[in-house]
């Protein structure tokens, strides 16, 4: 075949047609490099911004249990509904039907749905029927996804102190917020891919880490009286307001914090500030004479005086640095113990000034005021401790009573379980631990906190003697348990009136706070009732309720008796057939007074009489007070009067017996006989060594070490009476 | 007289390369239509594939100089068919481009009317006996083509259609056009082009302006061309495995038009480079084929179909890459769609043929 010309230049054509070619896949290769290298993040974004949505996914929030493992806060599953507004034919139609459903406000819903085109909450953790029926519907647009709802069990209980969440699970008051980073665990990832027609696939790209849960020191039991009781007074007395702190006094374990008024933190709209707060750490009040503890407890101490010092008290009056205080209910010789019982406060004015401003204050300081107990609760305040500098002349006199000086009810229960606790001032604490989210609550150990010693043992045998004197002579005469020795001092304090920065004549704070039993403290409980109407003084209407408490709390943690029952039993019910005046200690209202009005009033300015406080304050009917001391009486007394009566006086044949019918016991009414000695953690053959020496029969229930014993040490009985034992591992 | 052929000048490694394309394709088919309506696309793909492969063999034992010869027959069944389709067809999506066959199967005369161009241009070019060319030989030309073209416009096919018109370039331009003529033709098309731009449907102007700016209504005209941008992008150099664009069906018909996207996409970069390389190879051994052709027919005939086929590849690569407007051209050999399948097999069996045959004579 002959090459021509024409042929040559079909050829040079078809190269230059390669090369076209080459230079054409070469700038598309080009184009490649520049989209796919070049730009490929860009792209990568714009793709996963068109596709993808990630959502956090909740973890499941921890358990918030009791000491015992009781569930207090759990999490549950529930069904949130979302709508995506894109893929729902008619939004108005299908909102309205799901807003009939959950109540909500269709247009509102509406509107919230007409701005989000791809996402929209309907109805968040809706509750099981309201899901079915949602579901039930079927309508196009509407999903379902699992989240986990806080849910309290036990509702009201301890409420403030579990505090409650908010919709995203995050703690908002209480442990919920203060523990808030243990219990929520980390968040998992779920990444949503949205197809061209807007259709979802959810796929759940990080497990969710589920919260730690956590233990208090709260026992559900004991918190559980402590709120009955409280909510008993809260009706009886009226009060605006109320605390009750139970605490283990070696450990600083807070064993039940109630406070009213008090709210269900599954029922997250009712919740008001006013509800929500935590009293026992968030309150600052003047403690009145509860306080005189601290300025007794420092004046033993530094060895300047002692409990059987008598002091004048001047029948109530005093002026310190020019200034005239008086008191209450005028008292002559008063001993330190009587000062204490009675609750004088020319006499703790007297002690104070031989204490000295600065010596008074390291025990102040000491005992815990002024600064945060560091209890693991959000919210707790320091509390109002002036500086030695900002006192006034008269600061001492005020402060050795209990004014001049904020505390939190919680930092009253740490000063009291100091001396409970042989000197040692322990610092509370509500969290025993956290467990890992599969562990059980018991691995928890608990460790107690801070502890410092304030006080020395000698002086806390001189202080639980006095304060067992409050109870069983003093103002605290409402106090006294059955079978249990006890020791308290009552407070009231008058509150500030916000409007006019005087004292006020109506508003009270009544307090009691004790331990109990003397020797072996297994509890301290602080009362603080916050504007009693009618009664209101602390011996009047906070004792009960530490005794109706105490009561009812040692007996549940099986503490040992130490006190023979029967025959106290109908001492001590003669004894609380005491009238109201009894137990009146005095109103500490004229120091308040006389701060600000001494330079222009005379000191002896009618204060409002005592007496006046024990009737119904004006405008509330009799009726009110009268049936809360009745029932008071029969809550303190379980066995019916007339049946005691009848019992004391000559026993009926046939009466059913409450007296222990083994008849074993013996009782030596003149203090005569054997001491019964504690048999507390001895074993059993030692246990029996010890009753031959000490000349009685032991009667040994169980094996193991001694866990209780009848009667209680210390009691007297006849030689050769039987104590009962029990032993236990 | 007789000729001398035989199977062992096929040209086996041509068909390798093809089919190691189509291979590709079926994967890709089978990926992107995996959870879509379309699942098992990839298995009518192969069936269509084996049938182009037999029509392959057949056609290439067919003397491609017997078919020249009768090349005005089937030119004129071309036109007939085309207004078949006018009068019969089968409207879909707005466009009659099907008639429906006794037997419930549909036909698309467009497709094989592109191999009978091919033949027509061939013989006429052949016909000319490498004298220059006059302008009544460029007119006639012209005409060959510009008719069935016109025809499938009228559809409206516009992307089917512009594939008729490097039939009728390759052939001008192999066939001896001189420069002049070539740039009074091209200036004339230029000042026609803005009466053209008034014929054509708005959606069709709105593709052509969209592609110079996809970013204008990403979600309206610019849509395919941006999602093509983004599923190519995100592909990053080896590949994005979930090809999430795809799957997720942001990418428009990724089984057919947008097929070399998904396949950007799952394979990235290096897939991309290689099957633009095999193309490459594909298109080298064509021109090499017509450069061995026995006789000015054949090189026309072969080169006829390496320029439907990079014109195809052109037009839809560029397209994804956006350079060019969308068009509705399929990548040949890698697009699902048993008509174009078919046309690129039967295709290559012309070059078999003309191949088989060069030692002859």
């Amino acid at each position: 075949m002959a090459t021509s010309t024409p042929r040559n230049r079909a050829n040079k054509r078809l190269y230059l047609l390669g090369a076209i070619l080459v230079l054409w896949a070469g700038t598309i290769s080009l184009r490649l490099v520049y989209l796919q290298i070049f730009r490929y993040g860009d792209f990568e974004q714009r793709a996963q911004r068109q596709q993808q949505r990630t959502t956090e996914v909740a973890a499941k929030r921890g358990i918030i249990y009791d000491r015992a493992g009781r569930e207090l806060a759990m999490s549950v599953s529930v069904d949130s509904v979302f709508a995506v507004p894109a893929d729902i034919p008619d939004l108005a139609g299908t909102i309205s039907l799901v807003a009939r459903i959950t109540r909500a406000d269709p247009r509102e819903l509406l509107a919230k749905c007409q701005t989000a085109r791809t996402f929209c909450w309907v109805a968040r953790k809706a509750d099981a029927e309201t899901a079915d029926r949602i579901r039930a519907m079927n309508l196009r647009g509407i999903y379902f996804q699992k989240e986990s709802k806080r849910f309290y069990p036990k509702r009201e209980l301890a409420a403030q102190v579990l505090g409650y969440v908010g919709m995203d699970d995050e703690g908002l008051s209480g442990i919920e917020r203060a523990d808030d980073d243990d219990l929520r665990g980390k968040p998992g990832r779920m990444l949503i891919s949205v197809d061209a027609r807007r259709k979802w696939f959810g796929s759940v790209e990080k497990q969710p880490d589920p919260g730690e849960n956590v233990v208090l020191t709260i026992d559900e039991k004991i918190q559980y009286i402590a709120e009955r009781e409280l909510e008993t007074a809260m009706q009886q007395t009226h009060a605006e307001s109320g605390t009750v702190v139970v605490q283990n006094p070696k450990t600083g374990e807070i064993l039940a914090l109630a406070n009213r008024p008090t709210f269900n933190p599954n029922l997250a709209r009712d919740i008001t500030p006013q509800k929500l707060k935590d009293h026992a750490v968030s309150d600052v009040y003047e403690p009145g004479s509860t306080f005189k503890l601290v300025t007794i407890a420092a004046a033993l101490e530094e060895k300047l005086t002692r409990p059987d010092e008598v002091f004048d008290c001047q029948m109530g009056s005093i002026v310190i640095n020019g200034m005239r205080i008086r008191d209450s209910k005028p008292h002559g010789l008063l001993s330190v113990a009587g000062i204490l019982a009675e609750s004088s406060d020319v006499g703790a004015i007297k002690i104070a000034l031989r204490l000295g401003e600065e010596r008074f204050y390291k025990y102040i300081r000491a005992f815990g005021f002024g600064q945060q107990t560091g209890i693991e609760v959000p919210g707790e305040t320091r509390g109002l401790a002036k500086p030695l500098n900002r006192w006034s002349k008269v600061s001492i006199g005020a402060i050795s009573m209990g004014q001049e000086i904020g505390v939190t009810p919680l930092q009253l229960v740490a000063m009291v379980s100091t001396i409970a606790n042989d000197g040692v001032w322990t610092a509370p604490r509500i969290i025993a631990g956290t467990t890992a989210p599969q562990s059980t609550p018991q691995m928890v150990a608990f460790h107690p906190g801070v502890q410092r010693r304030v006080i020395s043992p000698m002086t806390v045998a001189q202080m639980k003697q006095m304060m067992q004197g409050v109870v069983l002579h003093g103002t605290g005469k409402k106090a006294i348990l059955e079978g249990y020795s006890s020791a308290g001092k009552t407070g009231t304090a008058q509150k500030i009136d916000p409007a006019t920065h005087t004292y006020s004549h109506t508003k009270y704070v009544g307090s009691f706070a004790g331990f109990a039993p003397i020797n072996d403290p297994a509890i301290t409980v602080a009362v603080i009732l916050d504007s009693a109407v009618g009664l209101h003084q602390g011996g009047q209407v906070s004792a009960p309720v530490f005794q109706r408490v105490a009561q009812q709390v040692l007996e549940y943690l099986h503490t040992p008796h130490d006190v023979e029952l029967p025959p106290s039993r109908q001492v001590l019910m003669a004894e609380r057939h005491v009238k109201d005046q009894d137990v009146e200690e005095g109103s500490p209202d004229r120091l308040g007074d006389s701060l600000e009005a001494v330079d222009s009033t005379p000191a002896d300015s009618t204060p409002q009489p005592t007496s006046a406080s024990v009737k119904p304050a004006p405008g509330v009917p009799a009726s009110v007070v009268v049936p809360a001391a009745m029932r008071e009486s029969e809550l303190a007394a379980p066995v019916p009067e007339q049946e005691q009566t009848a019992m004391s006086e000559d026993k009926p044949a046939g009466s059913p017996a409450y007296l222990p019918t083994s008849g074993t016991v013996v009782l030596d009414v003149e203090q005569g006989g054997i001491v019964v000695p504690s048999f507390l953690g001895k074993s059993v053959r030692s246990a029996i060594e010890m009753a031959q020496e000490n000349g009685l029969d032991l009667d040994a229930i169980g094996s193991g070490l001694a866990r209780q014993q009848f009667p209680a040490a210390g009691s007297h009985v006849a030689s050769g009476s039987q104590v009962t034992v029990k032993f236990g591992r | 007289m007789s000729r001398y052929i035989s199977f062992r000048d096929f040209d086996w490694l041509l068909f390798t390369f093809v089919l190691v394309i189509c291979g590709l394709g079926v994967m890709e088919i089978h990926s992107a239509t995996l959870h879509t309506k379309f699942a098992g696309a990839h298995i009518r793909q192969i069936y269509w594939i084996l049938g182009g492969v037999a029509g392959m063999f057949l056609v290439s034992l067919v003397n491609y100089q017997k078919l020249l010869d009768r090349v005005h027959w089937l030119y004129i069944a071309a036109i007939v068919s085309l207004m078949s389709v006018m009068l019969f067809g089968q409207k879909f999506l707005g466009a009659r481009r099907w008639v429906k066959m006794p037997g419930g199967a549909h036909f698309q005369p467009s497709e094989w009317v592109k191999l009978i161009l091919i033949l027509a241009m061939a013989k006429y070019f052949a016909d000319l006996h490498q004298r220059e060319l006059s302008w009544p030989d460029f007119m006639k030309a012209g005409a060959i083509v510009l008719v069935p073209m016109l025809m499938v416009l009228r559809q409206p096919d516009l992307g089917t259609s512009l594939t008729y018109l490097p039939i009728a370039v390759i052939g001008l331009f192999l066939g001896g056009v001189r420069f002049k003529q070539a740039a009074i033709v091209t200036i004339a098309t230029a000042l026609l082009l803005p009466l053209a731009w008034h014929a054509l449907k708005p959606y069709q102007r709105d593709r052509l302006t969209s592609f110079m700016h996809p970013e204008a209504d990403s979600q309206g005209s610019g849509y395919q061309v941006n999602q093509s941008l983004i599923a190519v992008g995100s592909g990053g150099i080896w590949g994005n495995s979930e090809g999430s664009q795809t799957h997720l069906a942001f990418l428009p018909v990724p089984q057919t038009d947008f097929i070399f996207a998904a396949f950007a996409e799952e394979h990235g970069f290096v897939g991309a480079l290689a099957v633009m390389l095999l193309y490459f190879i594909v298109l080298m051994r064509l021109t090499q084929n017509a450069q061995t052709a026995p006789d000015r027919a054949g090189t026309f005939v072969v080169m006829g179909v390496v320029a439907v086929l990079s014109f195809h590849i052109l037009v839809n690569v560029g397209m994804v890459v956006g350079f060019m407007p969308v068009t509705g051209i399929p990548l040949p050999l890698m697009s699902y769609g048993g008509p174009s399948v078919l046309f690129m097999f039967l295709a290559l069996g012309i070059v078999m043929n003309v191949r088989m045959r060069r030692f002859v004579n």
